[in-house]
């Protein structure tokens, strides 16, 4: 590691805890939080091969970085799409899979769970995700739904490991779904050897990192993944019991993966992408029920094992700011999208700093003097307690116009230097 | 009029207000009557939803009991002779987009809403929107996206309104999560919305109905 980059990444790094801790820094960065095909597309690489080059990929993004003068490099919100072909997954689509090749990967909502499962599902998490959710998700997992699997503690000694495993283990489906899980797995090693080349490089010239992984809020881990919006709603109504013991159960995983991605990576920052916490998915009382506990319980747990998590805000939290003040102040790095900026002054100020939230319509198709005047906007009103950081609404945006990204460092250079 | 009924709805019980449509049958009341009734109290519930004291859950489970409530009714119902004429509106997630969560909740709304509703799916091709909108004929058409990308496709689909000949025929609204006046702007489009209610909004104001 050189001693400028050294410097220069403590330096960015220092200032973004600053920020976060809510004292004022030497200037306004840009912190761009997610990113999935902008450098690409700026390097003339198709979205296929974005998904399945991952040196070139990482490679276009340490390009941008440095080309658009980002202070921190952000994170691949992609992952590995030969791991999807390998699995041959049905819960996402994807160009190369059966999208065009300039299409972006796309995510599948589905009832991957019925609402009569919820017991089973209960009381045998495991058996259920393997023998009922893998078959689902993916064509490659099939075989695990058409053998019948006993209990894996039915086999806790050599006789029945060796009868019951043995025989399970020798049937033909079981044999193609455990070979696409191999596949996958050498898949996602290339890919993760290609990640965490690019941070080390990334961290030699001075660039953190954003954050190291996603965890996604129980409720919606429940509502986008096992039941759909659709769904999750109805069981608000027919089945709340079960969607709440489901949601505490999946809330033990989220707080268990965040432990664990924090050790991995390394990285102190956790992404939690929220999705149907925003005003006008549930009334405050349903929020309180079924989405507030759990999430502010993973907030809080990521902060007590020594990390910063990084809710982005997905949609317009403006109606749910007052409960975003209970959290501990100068603790929580909060990504917003839309939301009432003034009216977060006034309820957060004092207690979370704001990165954001130049609207993701400006850079795809505004122009650069737009880009400027509403960098300006934020820098006037948040530029005197200077707990600002700055970004698009939603990370980089895959249609957002260089130009456009251009005029975002000129402007935090020309305004947001103290 | 029993508002019996409508409370039922509109509080979300739904076994309740089953229970009510089916005494109101046996006790032979008229089936189109019972149904007008159900709508009402989902008329009720867009209301509140304008106003924001309802939200997609209520909407959600209001839609399903209604449909509930429809197959209770419609095997009584008489054909109706005729049945009034309704606005049309042609709605579709645009091409390279296949987010439809959004789209089929304002589809459910626009339906309950009493519009005629033709919802052509996600990933839809500009030509195919000119097509539906020669064949339907339609007072509004909807392009829903939640992609960054679906900016490019909403504009290429007003361009090819356009290019046909068609655009002084319809009203385009844009909408989606992303969507504001920067992207209306951007596609050439009548109005925006990034939420149900602003649909609603726009569908009454386009199709001279009070809000």
């Amino acid at each position: 590691m050189s001693t400028d980059g050294e410097r220069l990444y403590r330096e960015r790094e220092q200032r973004f805890n600053d920020i976060v801790a809510l004292k004022k820094p030497d200037r306004v960065p840009i912190v761009p939080h997610v990113i999935h095909y902008f450098a690409t597309k700026w390097k003339g690489i198709s979205n296929r091969d974005a998904g399945f080059d991952h040196a070139r990929h990482y490679e276009a993004i340490k390009d941008a970085t440095i080309e658009f003068g980002w202070d921190f490099t952000p994170t691949n919100g992609m992952f590995a799409a030969d791991g999807y072909a390998a699995l041959g997954t049905t819960q996402l689509r994807w160009p190369g899979g059966d999208l065009p090749d300039d299409a972006s990967f796309q995510f599948v909502e589905a009832e991957y769970m019925k609402a009569e499962e919820y017991d089973e599902f209960l009381s045998d998490p495991n058996g259920f995700t393997l023998t009922k959710i893998f078959p689902r998700i993916a064509g490659g997992l099939e075989g695990f739904g058409q053998v019948p699997i006993p209990p894996l503690y039915w086999m806790a000694n050599t006789y029945y490991l060796m009868n019951v495993g043995g025989a399970v283990l020798a049937a033909p489906p079981i044999r193609k779904a455990l070979e696409s899980l191999l596949a996958m797995s050498d898949a996602v090693a290339g890919y993760f050897a290609a990640d965490a080349a690019n941070a080390q490089e990334m961290a030699a010239l001075g660039y953190p990192r954003t954050w190291g992984a996603p965890i996604i809020p129980a409720f919606d881990v429940v509502s986008d993944m096992f039941r759909s919006l659709r769904g999750s709603t109805l069981d608000m109504y027919r089945h709340p019991e079960q969607l709440l013991a489901t949601i505490d159960l999946v809330q033990e995983a989220q707080v268990g993966l965040a432990r664990m991605v924090m050790a991995v990576t390394g990285n102190p920052r956790v992404f939690i992408p929220m999705h149907r916490g925003a005003g006008g998915f549930m009334s405050d009382e349903q929020f309180e029920k079924f989405y507030w506990p759990t999430f502010k319980g993973l907030v809080l747990a990521i902060i007590e094992a020594g990390g910063v998590p990084n809710p982005l805000f997905e949609g317009d939290y403006t109606p749910r700011l007052k409960y975003l003040a209970e959290f501990p102040p100068g603790k929580v790095a909060g990504h917003f999208d839309r939301i009432d900026r003034a009216k977060f002054k006034e309820v957060l100020g004092d207690s979370m700093c704001f990165w954001g939230n130049v609207p993701v319509s400006l850079l795809c198709t505004g122009t650069p003097q737009q880009v400027k005047d509403d960098v300006k906007e934020l820098i006037d009103l948040f530029g005197d307690g200077g707990a600002l950081m700055l970004d698009s609404g939603l990370g980089v945006p895959d249609e957002a116009r260089p130009e456009n990204m251009h005029a975002l460092r000129e402007a935090a250079d020309e305004y947001g230097v103290f | 009029m029993s508002t019996e009924l409508t409370d039922a709805i509109v509080g979300m019980r739904e076994d309740e207000a089953l229970a009510i449509v089916r005494r109101m049958l046996d006790a032979g009341a008229d089936p189109a009557a019972v149904l007008d009734q159900a709508k009402d109290a989902m008329g009720v519930l867009g209301q509140r939803f304008e106003c924001g004291d309802a939200f997609i859950p209520e909407l959600i489970m209001g839609g399903e009991i209604m449909k509930d409530i429809s197959a209770e009714v419609k095997p009584r119902l008489k054909k109706e002779a005729g049945a009034p004429t309704r606005d049309t509106v042609v709605i579709g997630t645009v091409q390279g987009d296949i987010h439809d969560i959004g789209k089929d909740v304002v589809v459910l709304m626009l339906d309950v809403d009493g519009y005629d509703v033709h919802d052509l799916g996600f990933d839809i091709a500009p030509e195919r929107f000119v097509a539906a909108i020669v064949e339907l004929k339609p007072k509004v058409v909807g392009l829903s996206g939640l992609l960054t990308l679906a900016f490019d496709s909403m504009k290429a689909t007003v361009d090819a309104i356009v290019a046909a000949g068609l655009r002084d025929q319809v009203r385009i609204m844009v909408g989606g999560a992303p969507v504001d006046q920067q992207v209306q702007d951007y596609t050439g489009a009548d109005g925006w919305g990034s939420d149900v209610a602003a649909a609603l909004r726009l569908m009454h104001e386009w199709t001279g109905r009070a809000a």
